[in-house]
């Protein structure tokens, strides 16, 4: 879709160079009438100051021009000058005899002043014929000018009047688009702050700082924000109802089945007993890994669950959750917990860790070591799990992250959901995942880094 | 209201009365054996309701709630239990994941917290460590396993045999005491010792801690938790 400066200035500019045409061309015309009246006036003058020379010597009509006259007459402020006076006879008394009078036009001035348009020798000429009364009859005076140099006036004037006119023209369509670019800074500014928004980020704009015309799209956002940090709250209501509704029974069953295999008669179908155990906690595994994927995912982990969370207590607590499992694997865990602390959501943040370990608990073969560590780096907080197990080869590193990987040959119970939910709340808080291998080549450090916390 | 008496292995917490409020009736019955065969005496209420009626009457050393029942759930039984002045300690069971009900039950007043499924084991485990803690106060006396060790008294007693304990590993033994199934941090074990020794070393805290593994001769498991301290268990018979 064109833009709206694009769009406002193709509307624009037809319009105004229209505008400007017509506005160019009256202003023509009036410059046309002036620069014409100006050498009419001057016309006039010449053949009134002729008038001035005619006298009458022994009954006869002559024209007796002083020197000075003379010259005026022939080449006037106007340009080349043509002239003509003829008696009341039809005499010729000076000036050129086919000089074409403007006697019988409309008369247009004072003073029985004529003027016209004509044509004598090829050139055209602005001809004045006046009549002025003597004792034998009334004699005529006519003066005639070429109009190029009228006309040449007229030409500079009407094309500085269109060259003012197009930068005119120019500037007005400047001043648009500088307009409408200040004009739409506000709208820019609301792009750029919907631009940096994340999914968990569902607060509403601020309807007043923006002009009242974005104000109604403002308004029509926010609500769609609401829609959304509903359909988000009712997404994670879901998901905490389906962990109810799903663990009562597995609990249930997973208990049931602890008392049978210590029943009296048990040992006879033992085997059994413990493949239907291992098929329950395997259910139980994968329901809990998914709904744990669930919350993870940026549209259901809520905004107001993020707090500032001190990673030392949730390390020692992790590690000590998980002691007496490490114990019965013959493995070593231990922590090395510094003082750090990220703004993030608890919860999300011990399913990340709990899966960290887990992995590791389940990939380091008896006797093996794993180290739970925290701390900050640079600024930076982190969590990391480190163990001295076989390590992932690099090729296998960016695939263990996947959703349902399982790398081959991995025993035990596992669905291939726990590093990817771990890349999941990384991503929820802006962290970095990464895997490598561990001290001097061994083993695999699985290291979340976390941003330079701002607060 | 059901009733089940622990049978089987005599133990010294027959006496000890458990109120279990849960109306899933497959977990509910799980539990009540379960407890009954680790030799606790085990009431059943379906309801909020009836745990209140059954608390009005009866003395109970444990409480375990679970968060979802019908009508009147588990925290604010919880909540009403604390407002009567019970004081008994409260396991808060839950199979619904929300940071908010963990956070409301422990400012509520409740003594621990496990998700839903869990192991009987450790059910159990978490319910002797809860009562122990919470008869520690009254009596001084801690009994774990063939252990019996008299806080008040500074005693000792192995199958009922005293064992000599020198200073410093008295005080290591009664730092971990009162912490029982907890991990009691290498620096509050320093802190415990340093009104006895100008130079203390952490190395010092690892000789006291060997010393008093040796006397306690497997009666109960001294746990070294790398980075983090140590924790005093029952010494377990690990099936294998």
């Amino acid at each position: 879709m064109m833009s709206v400066r694009r769009r406002l200035l193709i509307l624009l500019l037809p319009a105004l160079a229209i505008l400007m045409l017509v506005g160019g061309f009256a202003d023509y015309l009036i410059a046309v009438a002036t620069t014409r009246n100006a050498y009419d006036q001057a016309l006039a003058s010449t053949a009134v100051a002729a008038a001035a020379y005619l006298r009458l010597e022994n009954g006869e009509l002559r024209f007796t021009p002083s020197a000075r006259a003379v010259a005026a007459l022939r080449a006037d402020s106007a340009g080349a000058t043509l002239y003509s006076i003829i008696g009341p006879k039809g005499e010729l008394l000076a000036g050129a005899a086919q000089l074409p009078t403007a006697a019988g036009a409309a008369r247009t001035g004072v003073n029985n002043l004529t003027f016209r348009d004509a044509e004598f020798q090829g050139r055209e000429l602005r001809v004045a014929t006046l009549l002025t009364p003597t004792d034998v009859g009334p004699a005529k005076i006519t003066v005639a000018t070429t109009v190029e140099t009228r006309a040449r006036a007229q030409r500079v004037m009407l094309l500085g009047k269109l060259l003012v006119d197009f930068a005119e023209l120019d500037i007005t369509l400047l001043l648009v688009w500088i307009g409408v670019y200040y004009g739409l800074r506000p709208l820019r500014a609301l792009q750029e702050q919907v631009g940096a928004r994340s999914p968990r980020e569902l607060q509403r704009f601020n309807e007043t700082q923006v002009p009242g015309e974005v104000r109604p799209l403002v308004t029509a956002f926010n609500r769609l924000l609401e829609l959304l940090h509903d359909a988000a709250l009712s997404q994670h209501r879901f998901v905490a109802d389906a962990a109810h509704q799903m663990r009562t029974p597995v609990a249930g069953l997973l208990a049931q089945l602890e008392l049978l295999l210590q029943a009296p008669g048990a040992a006879a179908v033992k085997a059994e007993l413990l493949t239907v155990n291992r098929g329950i906690q395997h259910l139980a595994h994968s329901a809990n890994q998914l709904l744990a994927l669930a919350r993870a995912e940026p549209f259901s982990a809520l905004p107001e669950n993020f707090q500032s969370i001190p990673l030392q207590p949730l390390v020692e607590q992790a590690v000590e959750r998980n002691i007496d499992r490490a114990e019965k694997g013959g493995l070593d865990l231990g922590a090395e917990a510094a003082a750090a602390s990220v703004i993030g959501d608890a919860w999300l943040l011990d399913d990340l860790l709990g899966n960290l370990i887990d992995n590791a608990l389940k990939y380091t073969p008896s006797r093996g070591h794993v180290t739970v560590r925290c701390g900050v780096l640079d600024g930076c907080p982190f969590l990391e799990v480190e163990d001295d197990g076989p390590g992932i080869p690099e090729s296998e590193r960016l695939r263990v992250r996947e959703r349902f990987y399982r790398r081959p040959g991995s025993a035990g119970m596992g669905c291939g959901l726990g590093l990817a939910i771990v890349e999941e709340i990384s991503r929820v808080h802006k962290a970095a995942f990464t895997i490598e291998s561990g001290a001097n080549g061994r083993g695999t450090r699985m290291k979340v880094l976390f941003r330079r916390q701002t607060t | 209201m059901q009733h089940c008496a622990g049978a089987g292995e005599a133990s010294n917490h027959s006496l000890m009365r458990i109120l279990l409020v849960e109306d899933d009736e497959l977990v509910a019955d799980a539990i009540v054996r379960g407890l009954s065969r680790a030799s606790f005496t085990v009431d059943h209420a379906p309801s909020a309701e009836q745990a209140q009626v059954a608390l009005a009457v009866e003395h109970f050393d444990l409480a375990v709630v679970d968060i979802g029942l019908p009508r009147a759930d588990g925290l604010s039984l919880l909540a009403a239990l604390r407002k009567d002045g019970k004081a008994m300690p409260v396991l808060i069971l839950t199979a619904r994941y929300a940071l908010a009900d963990k956070i409301r039950a422990f400012d509520l007043g409740a003594d621990d917290f496990l998700m839903k499924p869990f192991e009987q084991a450790e059910l159990a485990a978490r319910c002797r460590a809860l009562i122990r803690r919470a008869s520690l106060a009254p009596s001084g006396m801690v009994r774990l396993g063939r252990l019996s060790i008299d806080l008040l008294g500074h005693q000792l007693q192995i199958d009922s045999q005293s064992v000599e304990l020198t200073r410093r590993e008295w005080l290591v033994l009664e730092s971990l005491a009162h912490n029982l199934g907890r991990i009691v941090t290498k620096e509050r074990l320093m802190q415990a010792l340093s009104g006895w020794e100008q130079d203390l070393t952490p190395n010092a805290v690892e000789t006291h801690i060997s010393r008093l593994r040796s006397k306690l001769d497997g009666a109960a498991v001294i746990r070294a938790v790398r980075g983090l301290g140590y924790r005093l268990d029952e010494a377990e018979v690990l099936p294998r």
